[in-house]
């Protein structure tokens, strides 16, 4: 049966706790730590995801599930997951497994002109498409109330209107779950930090079902510190501005402090701090800044307008960087040092932040909710 | 069912308690009759229906029981004959009338039957509406046999035309809805000289009240009087009973059945009363006098063991000491139904013998004969039902919205929408309509903190009846909610009686149909209508309408009863479960189709450990196609 837990047989002693939807429910939902990135979405008639939130229309009473196996907030055992995607034991350090970092962007001015800043993500994830890496990519768009989800692209089109943010969070495997089962074969995912981590979940999952993970050929992570609440933020949002007119968001780096909603003819700034409040709690134990279990990891370079911080991780996501940069997709340049070591301080910060939280809701340091780390990790995260 | 009056004058025949009544009423020339249905009452009036035409005289099904009361009023006060009848719910609703009725009195025999429901089989309370005899003084009848149902409606007229006002006939659920032998009379045609002309000034009115309640009073004593001699009070026993058991009703059985069972008959005696209110004194206490210790045996409340001890009192002197048991003593329940067991039971306590009680296996025995025959189902919807789609589209869109919204329910099927088939969607059950009338009250608590959505729901014929009056007091009074109308186009719960939106009267011809689009749009609201069926569109727009905050807003969610359907068209669809795509407990579905959907007509087969359709009760609706996560239920239209 798909659902058993196929405890045997695995050779590592590390394991992923098996519990079912009444846990994912009452261990994540309940207690709003739910970063809405869809992986317990669609594999069953139970969960969906509806304007921001996962919603259990029914009770499932099955002990072992998918959807709770699968969360990045219950029993995230990263040194497993560290172990099953890239064969080495996890780092515990400010960036994860780390290959090579860099600047880079996309070669092509009318993806850089589109994208919210170089373009890096569009350029590759296009490349892997043409060059048959991936036969299709699980994205994020936006409908036209800025409602972010999931959606299969097959061509390069399709993923060219997936670029930029809108800082919502968006139940993006739900698309994944759902085509999985599909007539695709190389599956690249866009993904944020959780969803990585989900992914991660799926391919170390014991379960027998794992959603057809090994379809998954590449993951691009993003940075990502925080994400929003869509409903309330949306409402938020309909107050100054009718949603349907919006078509980009942007943050600016500091010392601006503002949030920026563009129209086609106008620029809305709204102060952070007022955009803030509508952060998911989730957000807030999230120790991971920079997708450390992708292929690659993709984000701003802080002060370089125009350019991504690239982190190269996997042989997989060397191999993509190196052939785009070959045949011209993408141009990289060394990270400046003051930025290298920006990044590492504001990751170091986002994990001190995290735990600090964690254990402010649990009381203790003996007990991290839903990670799994050693007392040393967390001694080197926090001091 | 065969006509009642499919049978000669003079013959013995098998006859629901109701349709005795109904004959009764024949029998004394009954002209007019209306009813809103409520079980047990609603065959009374069905059965004078269907032989409407042939007796010429008219029936109504009536949109409510106050009205259903005013209008056979207005047949009495003109010089006919007329009856209603209603379940112990309705009276609560007849009584504003009744209250002033009885006051102003009436002209031609005007009999108000009144069934109820003893354990609540079919209610949503056991109230015993005897005491309305005592509070508004007027004369009651309890029949306790099918022969006195027939007799007593008859005599009933009498009696009403005799002191010029109504006269209660109650009877409960096993008097109306089981069957006995009856001799037939023969039916009398009605009065043909319908005219309303008072014979004094304010004849028909309560002036001036005073006066009138002391001439009220008179009518009762008269009735008194007369029931002194009624034969619908016997006694059976002994000279001097050891014990005396005092019944009426359905208790009358259970009392005979009791005393046999013990092997008690010459040593306890048992007076049976026909006319319980007013008490005929003086023949009640001729037998008092013979005893020193009385069982008081009725259905629910104490209320002819409270008017015994009433009497007693007043003539303590006379009778001298005397011990009463029955509900007060704790030797019969107050609540629930009474049986023969529970009745011998308290005849064995009283007079301290061991008791006789039912074979403990009983239930197991019985459930051993009937096998595998009989599945075990619990209340629920039916197969096809379109309340269990619509409760489903409303805990979707309820779940999906968020915000702890619930749903106000009131009377008719969808009641069971408080239990599993219906997802345990009903938070509120009380009155006809009080789902929207709560829904008013929780939609105006926005100012003390209320912020969750409200939802009420009523069904088509219910919306007629009482939730109108709410519906307006919501618009009115800027209330926030949505009220969803059930149209299953029947009063189904009851047996399917037309009403005011069938199109069809209670003879089954064409009646004037009352658009509930346009009844509800003429009062501004935003209206919406859904098929239930379409699970996705239906979800759609109650999350749109219960969204759309703010005012009244009413979904017209409309699909014929599944039981109506059957009856007038073929199915559909040919439902049938793939068993190559079920997947069974491997599917991670956890049983979605047979676990919560839970139509009876999809099963759980053990064998091939998958979902299959149980053909014999399918009807074809297609809905559990729509659930199915594996596309495993095949629909083909039929």
């Amino acid at each position: 049966m798909a659902n058993d837990y196929q405890g045997g047989g695995r050779e590592q002693e590390m394991s992923l706790e098996v519990k079912g939807c009444r846990e994912l429910q009452s261990e994540v939902l309940a207690r709003d730590l739910c970063s809405l990135c869809g992986a317990c979405v669609g594999m069953c008639p139970y969960l969906v995801a509806y304007r921001g939130r996962v919603v259990a229309l029914d009770e499932c009473n099955l002990p072992q599930g998918r959807c709770y196996v699968f969360c990045p907030r219950t029993s995230l055992d990263l040194d497993l997951l560290s172990h099953t995607v890239f064969g080495v034991a996890y780092a515990a350090d400010e960036l994860g497994t780390v290959q090579e970092i860099a600047m880079a962007r996309a070669r092509d001015e009318g993806i850089r002109s589109k994208a919210q800043f170089g373009g890096t993500v569009t350029a590759l994830a296009s490349f892997a498409l043409d060059q048959g890496l991936i036969d299709s990519a699980v994205l994020t768009a936006s409908d036209e109330n800025t409602l972010p989800s999931g959606t299969l692209a097959d061509n390069t089109a399709q993923i060219r209107a997936c670029a930029g943010s809108n800082f919502v969070a968006a139940p993006t495997l739900a698309a994944f779950n759902r085509e999985s089962g599909r007539d695709v074969q190389r599956i690249g995912v866009v993904a944020t930090p959780c969803q990585t981590l989900a992914l991660a979940n799926m391919r170390a999952s014991p379960l027998e079902n794992r959603n057809n993970v090994d379809k998954l050929k590449l993951v691009i992570g993003l940075f990502c510190t925080w994400a929003l609440r869509y409903e309330d933020f949306a409402r938020f949002l309909a107050d100054k501005l009718p949603l349907r007119q919006i078509v980009r968001f942007d943050i600016p780096p500091p010392p601006a402090n503002i949030f920026q909603v563009f129209t086609d003819s106008t620029r809305i700034d709204i102060p952070l701090d007022q955009v803030r409040p509508f952060i998911r709690p989730a957000c807030d134990v999230c120790i991971d800044m920079t997708a450390e279990f992708a292929d690659i990891s993709v984000g701003a370079a802080e002060g370089v307008q125009g350019w991504n911080t690239l982190i190269i991780r996997s042989n997989a996501g060397r191999e993509l960087v190196e052939a785009a940069r070959a045949k011209g997709v993408i141009e990289t340049a060394p990270l400046p040092e003051q930025n290298l070591a920006h990044l590492k301080e504001a990751s170091l910060l986002k994990k001190r932040r995290g735990l600090k939280k964690v254990i402010e809701i649990t009381g203790s340091d003996q007990d991290l909710l839903y990670l799994k780390l050693t007392s040393e990790a967390v001694k080197g995260f926090l001091s | 069912m065969t006509s009642i009056t499919a049978y000669e004058p003079g013959a013995s025949q098998l006859l629901m308690g109701n349709e005795a009544i109904a004959r009764g009423a024949l029998e004394a020339g009954l002209g007019f009759a209306c009813a809103y249905p409520g079980t047990p009452s609603s065959e009374i009036i069905g059965s004078l229906a269907e032989v409407a035409r042939e007796m010429d005289i008219y029936v109504e099904w009536s949109v409510n029981e106050k009205v259903a009361l005013e209008a056979a009023a207005a047949a009495s006060f003109a010089g006919v004959r007329a009856i209603v009848a209603m379940k112990q719910n309705g009276l609560n609703v007849a009584s504003d009338f009744l209250m002033t009725l009885n006051l102003t009195g009436t002209n031609a025999g005007l009999v108000l039957v009144l069934c109820d429901d003893p354990a609540a089989l079919s209610s949503t309370n056991e109230q015993d509406s005897r005491l309305i005899a005592k509070w508004a003084d007027l004369p009651l009848l309890e029949p306790a046999t099918f022969q006195e149902a027939k007799d007593m409606t008859k005599w009933a007229f009498e009696l009403s035309e005799e002191i010029k006002n109504v006269c209660l006939i109650r009877s409960v659920t096993r008097v109306s809805h089981a069957r006995g032998d009856v001799r037939l009379g023969e039916p009398m045609p009605p009065s043909r000289a319908a005219r309303f002309a008072p014979t004094t000034l304010g004849q028909f009115t309560p002036m001036f009240v005073p006066p009138k309640h002391s001439l009220l009073h008179q009518k009762l004593n008269k009735a008194r009087e007369i029931f002194e001699s009624s034969p619908f009070n016997w006694y059976t026993g002994p000279e001097k009973p050891e014990l005396l058991i005092v019944t009426c009703g359905s208790g009358w059985y259970y009392s005979l059945e009791a005393v046999k069972t013990l092997g008690l008959e010459s040593s306890v005696g048992i007076l049976k009363l026909g006319t319980t209110w007013p008490l005929p004194e003086k023949l009640v206490q001729q037998h008092l006098a013979r005893t020193d210790k009385v069982l008081v045996v009725e259905e629910v409340d104490p209320f002819l063991e409270g008017n015994l001890k009433e009497l007693v009192g007043d003539t303590f002197s006379a009778l001298g000491p005397l011990t009463f048991y029955g509900k007060r003593s704790g030797h019969l329940p107050s609540f629930g139904e009474l049986d023969p067991d529970r009745v011998v039971g308290a005849v064995s306590s009283v007079l301290g013998r061991e008791r006789v009680a039912v074979d403990p296996d009983y239930a197991k025995k019985a459930q051993a004969l009937t096998g595998g025959l009989v599945q075990a189902r619990m209340i629920g919807f039916c197969p096809g039902c379109p309340h269990r789609a619509t409760l489903w589209s409303v805990k979707n869109a309820l779940k999906l919205d968020g915000r702890g919204g619930f749903v106000t329910g009131d009377i008719g099927c969808y009641t069971m929408g408080l239990g599993p088939t219906g997802f345990f969607q009903l938070k509120t059950v009380q009155a006809m309509g009080s789902g929207t009338g709560l829904a008013c009250g929780f939609g105006k608590l926005g100012k003390l903190g209320f912020s969750q959505p409200v939802l009420a729901v009523c069904g088509d014929s219910t919306f007629f009846h009482a939730a109108i009056p709410a519906l307006i007091n919501g618009v009115y009074n800027q209330s926030n909610f949505t009220l969803i109308i059930l149209d299953n186009s029947a009063t189904a719960m009851t047996g399917f009686q037309p009403h005011p939106g069938t199109g069809a009267s209670a003879l089954g011809e064409p009646a004037p149909k009352v658009d509930l689009e346009g009844l509800c749009g003429s009062l501004g609201v935003r209206v919406e209508v859904a098929d239930p069926f379409d699970l996705q569109d239906t979800t759609h727009k109650l999350l749109d309408l219960i969204q759309d905050d703010g005012g009244v807003r009413v979904l017209i969610s409309r699909r014929k009863c599944a039981l109506v359907r059957a009856r007038e068209e073929k199915a559909a669809y040919k439902v049938r479960v793939d068993s190559e795509k079920c997947l069974g407990e491997s599917c991670g579905c956890a049983r979605l189709c047979t676990r919560v959907f839970q139509c009876p007509g999809l099963v759980w087969d053990s064998d091939s450990q998958t979902a299959r359709i149980d053909e014999v009760i399918c009807s074809g609706c297609g809905v559990c196609a729509d659930i199915c996560p594996a596309s495993a239920i095949i629909r083909e239209v039929a």
